[in-house]
């Protein structure tokens, strides 16, 4: 035991002095509080729309659906703090659903009539799979919840999931007002001990948040060449599953110029991935099953890879983020 | 008295030859996966002094690896979702067996064989129906399928035998994916892991979950003490900012569970790689790579050291040896080697 220890101490390993650590209050004020202010905004809107009508076919509930998802998947990369408290971004984002537990869960409730509808603490109980925006987005959506036969009921149920929406989009912005921000700015506290661990929960969420894009986004109906999945494409019954991923990608972009301003590499890197992504024409990735057409769809997401090799190999490492053989592996 | 003759030939008719042992193999007493620096894959046997008794070469990165018991034969697992593991002769390379998993299987990595080295067991996802389960497989036979059975749950990473050799002990991490999307995880919101204690055909012996608000704790990696405490490490899948230990150990005869605040989602960074017990279960010790630590959990407390990408770690007589992917293996006496490799997650202790 004492000859481990005493070969350990030998060889401690310094961190080198940092120089290039990313300005994480310019990156609160001006990337996330704005967007969780966004989101909150557009969540009440989306709430009060629907306690005025709640029709699926009513022009305004549409657009208001939009916007708040939208603002949602602007900050869908910032998974850390307010938003994984009491689990509010699962709350709010129950995707992906590979079995199916979001139209299980309303049906449940439809069938039931349940009365947890009523009441906005019950309804905070019940499974996150039939709240949220995916949730919403199936019952404003898909044919086998807007032609219910309940009309009363299914209103409800769309004020009920759009009130919760708006709660959880208001909780999390109170977090990150209400104290997160601030540990996150005067780090030297029990959640952020250093500026450089505020940097690395914010380099890390980019990250994650490219991923998400490339591997999930995008990877669920690529599926595999024998067996593409065009069913699995994100948020297809409102056909927004291609605008997730060019939302997102403008979001990360905003996040990775801050974290690494002027880098040139980066600002191309993520030109080229945007500009293939808006030539697609192809909102819901219909066409991964047409061998031509999926060929672009696999070059973006190798292109959104690439973004992520620049930050993992140039920018992390002068942020302090070892890209090393086992810690970036993750198994 | 027999002649010299009829005494080969009495040995042959009953089986007595030589076969070859560990020692044909240069006497390793780990195994390690590695990558070259000039970007090929190998198995490479390592020795307690922190010597190479052998370095193979592999068709691809590698996981984790199992070492036979009595044999010089080891299998290595391709990292997950991969679909093969390869079996290689350790005293000269050759491949002796390729398992490739059934369709609609893929390995996740990790292996142990029974106590007598006639059967392999292997973890593996049945991926369409989300289902964790344990592959069989005769070494008698070159490594033929002969069975399969449920894991106890999802998401299945490490398995070890319990030194009874009667008993599976397998880390279901709780964490559905699907090699459509790569390493995506699918179910975070509704993850639950679990230790299975399993018999040699499946039974379900006993499940171990912990508390709720472990419910994103995913255990991941297995240590079995000689008188069968079972030390699981996990990997933390949800906010950074709940600083949860991960890092446990479980007796079955007291059914007691034992959690180690000090290795901590925050110390750690929510990540640890390798775990190793003593053989009297009185130290622990785990890895994280991502916050470059070491941590030995022993009679005189907590030891802790800083080493940066660590993470293969075995038993050493009574101290620990540890690799990284810095190509370091650090040793208890015989102090720091360094390779031209970059060691690879696991140092399996032969």
């Amino acid at each position: 035991m004492r000859s481990f220890l005493v070969a350990t101490l030998i060889a401690a390993w310094a961190v080198p002095a940092l120089s290039d650590e990313p300005d994480v209050a310019v990156i609160v004020e001006q990337h996330i509080l704005p967007r969780y202010e966004l989101l909150s905004m557009e969540a009440s809107e989306l709430s009060a729309t629907a306690a005025t009508d709640c029709a699926p076919d009513n022009a305004n509930l549409i657009t208001a659906y939009h916007e708040a998802f939208d603002a949602w998947v602007g900050v869908s990369h910032l998974r850390f703090g307010p938003s994984e408290q009491e689990d509010r971004a699962f709350a709010l984002a129950f995707w992906p659903d590979p079995r199916g537990s979001t139209p299980k869960a309303l049906n449940a409730l439809i069938r039931a009539e349940d009365p947890v509808v009523l009441n906005e603490e019950d309804f905070r109980a019940i499974s996150i799979a039939a709240r949220g925006f995916y949730a919403l987005e199936f019952l404003l959506f898909d044919p086998q919840f807007t032609k219910a036969e309940i009309a009363d009921y299914h209103c409800q149920l769309v004020r009920a999931v759009a009130t919760d929406i708006a709660h959880n989009a208001s909780a999390i912005l109170v977090g990150w007002k209400g104290g997160y921000g601030d540990l996150m700015v005067n780090t030297g506290n029990n959640t952020y001990r250093t500026s450089k661990e505020a940097a690395q929960q914010i380099f890390t969420a980019l990250m994650t948040g490219l991923e998400f894009t490339s591997q999930t986004r995008l990877g669920r109906p690529l599926g595999t060449f024998d067996r593409p999945r065009p069913n699995r494409a994100e948020a297809r019954r409102s056909e927004r599953s291609l605008r997730h991923v060019l939302l997102s990608l403008a979001a990360t972009r905003e996040l990775a110029d801050f974290i690494s301003p002027g880098n040139e590499d980066l600002a191309r890197a993520f030109g080229i991935a945007l500009q293939r992504a808006e030539s697609l024409d192809d909102p819901v990735f219909a066409n991964v099953i047409d061998p031509r057409e999926r060929f672009n769809i696999e070059v973006l997401q190798q292109n959104i890879d690439a973004i992520r090799a620049i930050l993992a190999e140039d920018v992390g490492p002068l942020i302090g983020i070892t890209a090393g053989f086992n810690s970036l592996d993750g198994d | 008295m027999a002649t010299r003759r009829s005494f080969i030939a009495g040995m042959l008719a009953t089986g007595v030859v030589a076969k070859p042992t560990w020692a044909n193999a240069g006497s390793p007493d780990y195994l390690s996966a590695a990558r070259t620096s000039d970007g090929r894959f190998v198995l490479c046997g390592l020795r307690i002094d922190g010597s190479i008794a052998f370095q193979l070469p592999l068709p691809a990165r590698g996981h984790a690896a199992a070492a036979h018991p009595k044999y010089p034969e080891a299998v290595a697992f391709a990292r997950r979702p991969g679909t093969y593991a390869v079996v290689l002769d350790c005293t000269n390379g050759r491949l002796k067996a390729r398992l490739e998993a059934p369709t609609g299987r893929h390995f996740y990595g990790h292996g142990t064989y029974s106590k007598d080295g006639d059967l392999l067991f292997t973890s593996e996802n049945e991926f369409e129906a989300a289902r964790g389960r344990v592959g069989v497989w005769d070494v008698r036979k070159d490594y033929a399928r002969v069975g399969e059975f449920s894991s106890g749950g999802i998401g299945p990473h490490d398995v070890k035998l319990k030194p009874d050799g009667q008993t599976l002990v397998v880390a279901n991490g709780g964490i559905e994916t699907h090699p459509a999307t790569g390493r995506t995880k699918l179910n975070l919101p509704t993850m639950r892991s679990n230790l299975s204690f399993l018999q040699l055909d499946g039974a379900l012996i006993e499940r171990v979950e912990l508390g709720a608000q472990h419910q994103r704790n995913s255990i991941r990696h297995l240590a079995v003490s000689g008188e069968g405490v079972v030390a699981f490490a996990m990997q933390w899948q949800g906010d950074i900012g709940e600083n949860l230990p991960l890092l446990g150990t479980y007796r079955r005869d007291t059914g007691s569970t034992e959690l180690f605040e000090e290795a901590s989602v925050r110390k750690m960074q929510g990540y640890l790689g390798s775990i190793a017990i003593g053989a009297r279960a009185n130290q622990v010790a785990v890895t994280s790579p991502r916050s470059g630590v070491v941590q030995v959990f022993g009679p005189a407390g907590l030891l802790e050291a800083p080493l940066v990408d660590v993470c293969g770690i075995a038993i050493a007589g009574h101290d620990f040896i540890v690799t990284t992917g810095e190509g370091l293996v650090r040793t208890p006496a015989d102090g720091d080697i360094r390779y031209d490799l970059a060691w690879d997650n696991h140092l399996v202790a032969i």
